[in-house]
């Protein structure tokens, strides 16, 4: 095997370690990397008159940081805080070096890249768009381990260190420069000469622990307990108003960096190394590491296989300039994509140019872009009320009422001016695929492209091909999902495909449960806590109950009295025309910037409720009620193939509906409470509910067996 | 010229008052929806088109070359030259008649061309002292020499230059346009209340036209940032409720004494923008393309600035030695409506042997331009002048009602600031 470190010595004293872990596209810390390292430091350290030691990448970029296929088979807290240690301790010798240290940042330094590079004393960073670093290991439930938590922020001060480990998120080589992290910013094309200058003009066995020079703002807020403790209780707020608390890591995080920052680093380590093992065997971590592989699995996955060349794409038509054609031609516009957006009137339009415009000033807003970038991308868009300009398109999404009918006619218009080469999509969010094409000359060229509402905020795309889709067009539709920085996910053409068959059943369960004298704002609550981001009658508002009702009917006509749409649903939408947030008359009311509970739907609401049946279900049971039957109605996707597997579907569900990642998907919660209990559960609630709850076959037949919806052998 | 140049298809922005509907967006915005709008239609490949060329007036300082900018904005390949010309307020013909001869000289098969205009954006500047002190603060290096520099100020050097208003006055002789407007109503004899009433025909004219939809056929309806909550579909110049009456009210602007030029018998400054698609004839032809119209030939005449708006005349009287025609050979004449005084003078000198005489060296008047002849859909009185766009304008709106009368050959002229004149012979196929 090829050794992953390569040792070069040069004339002045100078010993550059080259890491290039063998058969890998970058380099991955694994223990034998680690091992590799440490015996190269070692020879590196016997070197007569070394002066200088230069930690490198032969790769494209520096270190990724380490093997989480290693940190997924971890199940024992000690175990866990020994490998710490491991890295810990090699660490700890490059830092007691008895010569100068370098590191040559160029391409991702993340995780345990960034903490070899911390260990050093010296850090020179690329002006390369990809030189990014950073400590995601909260984003694992995790904590850097290898002595990050206590060298970044003794580098850069506990704001900036804070920033960046909770969120997470990396700064370039820029930005590392001016925050000290980093000693210099080098040209990428004058690498070479960089380190040449750099090390030219560093004293010999420049190894003394340096002192990073600090604002008085800094030297206030770092420099004394009272400043430390304003800092880390900003910081505890701030995460737990944005997680409510669910993700422990952050959490431990804050406490293991108040224990520890003013002390001395040795303990700081081991603290360090033991709050890492426990975090690591974590539920939460578990489900997040799972999560992380489901991400690869789908990054790696082309749709259905496909050898041809695909396509280009790059102008594209959107037909219904609504809210969500709007935002399509946002989410195109935004990467670089021509939009011709069609719409019945002038004034339909520029609501969606007015949506679209929505999207772009939210960027600005938080200074991702600038008013400038704005205007041209803005640019990129042009309105029409005819199909001028839609035979030079190479794709056409259409985005217009859910509606058999209106839908085909449609198709068949944009059939007739569209180039023979074109793909068309429909948005549509239940409509059978293969039905809609029927009427179609070219349905090789058809599919469904299910964006999610709001297209600038959920991740996911369904694609879903007919029975006549081209392999090509399956291929080529889910690239351009992908070049939208969207998440698509391949699913059957069944009614409601994937997510909202699934996730309808909840809706209309969650109305139901207002019969039985729950109040909505409860469920909401109660539904919130379980982590998902907004409750089933907050989504209501936001969905648009119309909305949701015509699905619902679509799905009750597919599956019968189980999906049967809730008797509540029907009279709020066609008795009492109430809409949701868009017409200002849903369960809420916006209050400026908060949203209230509407006082019009409480009178609604009471006079429709029989009041005989009052509030007697727990938490608990609204939770089963509301959850349990979306497992139930999951397992029968899976089982007819509706997703390639449980870990697609948890990920389809947490990126279109934002199920909470913390627990690592529908089916992996259904895993994590047992899949007999979930049985049980639901059979107890079908005799006192109703049919809907009668638990599925697939589900049975896995209770009876032991079976779990992911391996335990191999996903952790 | 030695072929026709076919106008494959034009389309322009609606024309809105400066400081109005479309105030946030500047030149290169307005030229690149108008462009962009063209491209959709015509469905013509990007990569086969030459060059772009635009006419501007107010040249954008933060848009050098607005052509440039406009051709990115309008999505047409990086790899694709652009460049801006000027020719005052016949930039917009100039744009079309420099795209003419590069394809007839062979440098170029097709070419985009058009003209835009922002009024609403041009700048408010500091005048020559103000600029003065802060070139010396800058070069300043030590604090008293910032002190020095800083002392010099007065208030007075606030007031700004209104760039406007500057580009609006002729340099050589110090007039502003309205000034050289007033000139030609006296020379002519044209009294304030027959301006009146050809500047109400110009409301009614134009607006009849876009009731009728004849407006809507080369408009691209533009949603109107910041917010695009809006669109803006048509003109808002045309006024249907217009009269002699409320026209007599307003006061003489650049004479208040014994003027009789008025806000109201001139045209408005306004924002806009224009784009057409040429090549020529034969090229069209194998491609299969229908165009609107054909340029046949054009001509471009200069005279005393003080008498610019008379440039028409001169400039027709050039093509028409060109062409061999004579104006009664034109169905159809638009001559931009800078001020009302301006296109009755020319009328009046087109009718005039002892004009032609004068001035052109010719025998006998060149012929009459009959009211049911000219801007038969009204004129930049009601519709607006964006001085860089016009003359695009000008070439669309002859060209589609061409198309509609059946008619074979238009006439398309405006005057310059400045003084010059410009001339067009336009045809379509009949």
């Amino acid at each position: 095997m090829n050794p992953s470190v390569r040792i070069e010595r040069s004339a002045e004293g100078i010993v550059t370690l080259w890491i290039d872990v063998p058969d890998k596209k970058v380099n991955i810390f694994n223990e034998a990397v680690i091992t590799e390292l440490g015996q190269a430091l070692d020879e590196a350290l016997a070197v007569p008159d070394l002066r200088a030691l230069v930690l490198r990448s032969s790769k494209s970029s520096f270190i990724a940081g380490a093997d989480i296929g290693i940190l997924r088979q971890l199940t024992d807290e000690n175990d866990a805080a020994a490998k710490a240690r491991l890295g810990q301790r090699l660490f700890e010798r490059i830092a007691a070096a008895p010569c100068a240290t370098l590191a040559v940042v160029h391409g991702a330094c993340l995780g345990g890249g960034l903490e070899l590079a911390l260990a050093c004393r010296f850090r020179i960073v690329s002006d390369h768009a990809s030189t990014q670093l950073g400590l995601p290991e909260v984003n694992l439930g995790i904590i850097p381990g290898w002595g990050g938590s206590q060298r970044l922020p003794r580098l850069v001060g506990l704001g900036q260190a804070m920033q960046m480990m909770l969120t997470g998120k990396s700064i370039d080589g820029k930005r590392a420069v001016r925050v000290g992290l980093a000693d210099r910013l080098v040209a990428t094309e004058f690498i070479e000469a960089g380190i040449q200058a750099f090390l030219a003009a560093i004293p010999a066995q420049s190894n003394a622990a340096r002192t990073p020079s600090r604002s008085l703002r800094e030297r206030l807020l770092d420099g004394t307990a009272v400043g430390r403790a304003i800092v880390l209780r900003a910081a505890k707020k701030s995460v737990l108003a944005k997680t409510a608390g669910v993700y422990p890591a952050a959490l431990a995080l804050i406490d293991l960096v108040e224990r520890t920052y003013a002390g001395p680093l040795d303990t700081g380590l081991e603290d360090e190394a033991r709050v890492f093992g426990q975090l690591a065997i974590s539920r939460v971590s578990k489900n997040l590491q799972q999560l992380f592989f489901t991400r690869e699995s789908l990054k790696g996955d082309p749709g259905l296989p496909y050898d041809g060349v695909l396509p280009p794409v790059d102008h594209v038509g959107v037909v219904g300039a609504g809210v969500m054609g709007g935002k399509i031609a946002w989410l195109m516009t935004h990467r670089d994509l021509d939009v011709r957006l069609k719409d019945i009137e002038w004034p339909a339009v520029a609501k969606g140019f007015a949506a679209a415009h929505d999207c772009y000033e939210q960027l600005v807003r938080v200074r991702r872009l600038k008013p400038e970038t704005v205007n041209v991308k803005m640019h990129r868009l042009s309105g029409t009320t005819n199909y001028s300009g839609f035979g030079s398109l190479d794709l056409v999404i259409e985005a217009i009422v859910e509606n058999l009918d209106v839908k085909r006619t449609v198709h068949c218009e944009l059939e007739g001016v569209m180039g023979d080469d074109a793909i068309l999509c429909s948005n549509t969010s239940s409509l059978s695929v293969s039905k809609m094409a029927g009427a179609l000359r070219r349905p090789g060229r058809f599919i469904g492209m299910h964006f999610f509402n709001p297209v600038n905020r959920m991740p996911l795309v369904e694609i879903i091909p007919g029975e006549h889709t081209d392999p090509a067009t399956v291929a080529t539709v889910y690239a351009l999902a992908k070049r939208l920085g969207k998440t698509p996910v391949v699913v059957k053409d069944c009614a409601g495909f994937l997510v909202n068959r699934v996730l309808l059943p909840y809706m209309n369960e969650s109305t139901r449960m207002l019969d039985d004298g729950v109040d909505y704002a409860r469920v909401d609550r109660v539904l919130r806590t379980f982590g998902l981001p907004m409750g089933p009658f907050e989504l209501a508002d936001e969905v648009g109950l119309d909305i949701g009702y015509t699905v619902s009917q679509v799905l009750e006509d597919a599956y019968g009295d189980r999906m049967a749409v809730a008797d509540l649903l029907q009279v709020l939408y066609k008795e009492k025309g109430v809409l949701g947030r868009k017409a200002g008359n849903g369960f809420y009311v916006r209050n400026g910037r908060t949203a209230v509970e509407n006082p019009e739907m409480r009178r609604i609401l009471s006079t429709l409720k029989t009041p005989s049946t009052p509030d007697e279900l727990s938490d608990a049971q609204i939770v089963d009620r509301a959850i349990l039957l979306m497992v139930n109605e999951a397992a029968r996707c899976l089982d007819e193939g509706v997703v390639a597997n449980a870990a697609y579907l948890d990920m389809a569900m947490i990126m279109g509906t934002g199920f909470p990642a913390f627990r690592g998907g529908l089916l992996r919660y259904a895993d994590t409470r047992g899949i007999a209990d979930v049985v049980e559960s639901l059979d107890i609630m079908s005799k006192r509910w109703g049919a809907q709850f009668t638990p599925a076959e697939p589900l049975k037949a896995m209770a009876a067996d032991g079976r779990k919806f992911y391996n335990p052998e191999t996903d952790g | 010229m030695k072929e026709r140049v076919a106008i494959v298809d034009g389309i322009r922005t609606p024309f809105c008052k400066a400081g109005g509907v479309l105030r946030a967006m500047a030149a290169d915005d307005l030229g690149a929806v108008a462009v962009k709008e063209l491209m959709a239609r015509t469905e013509f490949p990007p990569e086969q088109i030459d060059e772009l060329i635009f006419g501007n007036v107010a040249q954008p300082v933060e848009a050098a070359n607005v052509a440039r900018v406009l051709a990115l904005k309008a999505g047409l390949p990086t790899s694709l030259p652009a460049y801006t010309v000027h020719r005052n307020c016949a930039s917009g013909m100039e744009s079309i008649t420099t795209g003419a001869n590069k394809i007839l000289a062979g440098q170029a098969d097709v070419i985009v061309a058009g003209g835009t205009e922002s009024m609403s954006n041009i700048p408010l500047m500091y005048g020559r002292k103000m600029t003065e002190l802060f070139t010396g603060l800058f070069k300043a290096r030590t604090v008293g020499a910032r002190l020095k520099a800083m002392l010099g100020f007065r208030p007075s050097f606030l007031k700004p230059v209104v760039g406007l208003e500057k580009g609006l006055t002729d340099p050589i002789c110090g007039m502003m346009m309205g000034s050289t407007a007033e000139v030609l109503a006296r020379e002519f004899a044209i009294t304030r209340d027959e301006q009146d009433a050809f500047s109400l025909r110009s409301h009614q004219r134009a607006v009849a036209a876009i009731e009728g939809g004849r407006m809507a056929e080369e408009i691209v309806p533009v949603p109107v940032p910041p917010s695009y909550h809006m669109v803006q579909e048509r003109d808002d110049g045309p006024r249907a409720e217009q009269t002699m009456e409320a026209l007599a009210k307003l006061k003489p602007y650049f004479d208040r004494q014994t003027g009789t030029v008025t806000v109201g018998n001139s045209c408005p400054i306004t924002d806009g923008a224009g784009a057409v698609l040429i090549m020529a004839e034969s090229r069209a032809r194998e491609l299969g393309l229908h165009p609107l119209g054909y340029l046949v030939d054009y001509a471009y005449a200069a005279l005393d600035g003080q008498r610019m708006g008379l440039g028409p005349i001169y400039a027709t009287s050039r093509l028409l030695e060109r062409t061999g025609l004579t104006v009664d050979a034109f169905d159809l004449i638009e001559i931009n409506e800078a001020f009302a005084v301006q296109v009755m003078a020319n009328q009046r000198a087109f009718e005039s042997d002892a004009f032609s005489r004068t001035y052109l060296g010719r025998d006998r008047a060149l012929g009459a331009l009959d009211d049911d002849r000219l801007n038969v859909n009204g004129g930049a009185v009601a519709i607006g002048h964006p001085v860089g766009a016009t003359g695009t304008r000008l070439i669309i709106t002859l060209l589609h009602e061409m198309r509609r009368r059946n008619a074979h050959r238009g006439l398309a002229s405006l005057c310059v600031g400045g003084g010059q004149g410009a001339a067009l012979a336009l045809e379509v196929e009949s």
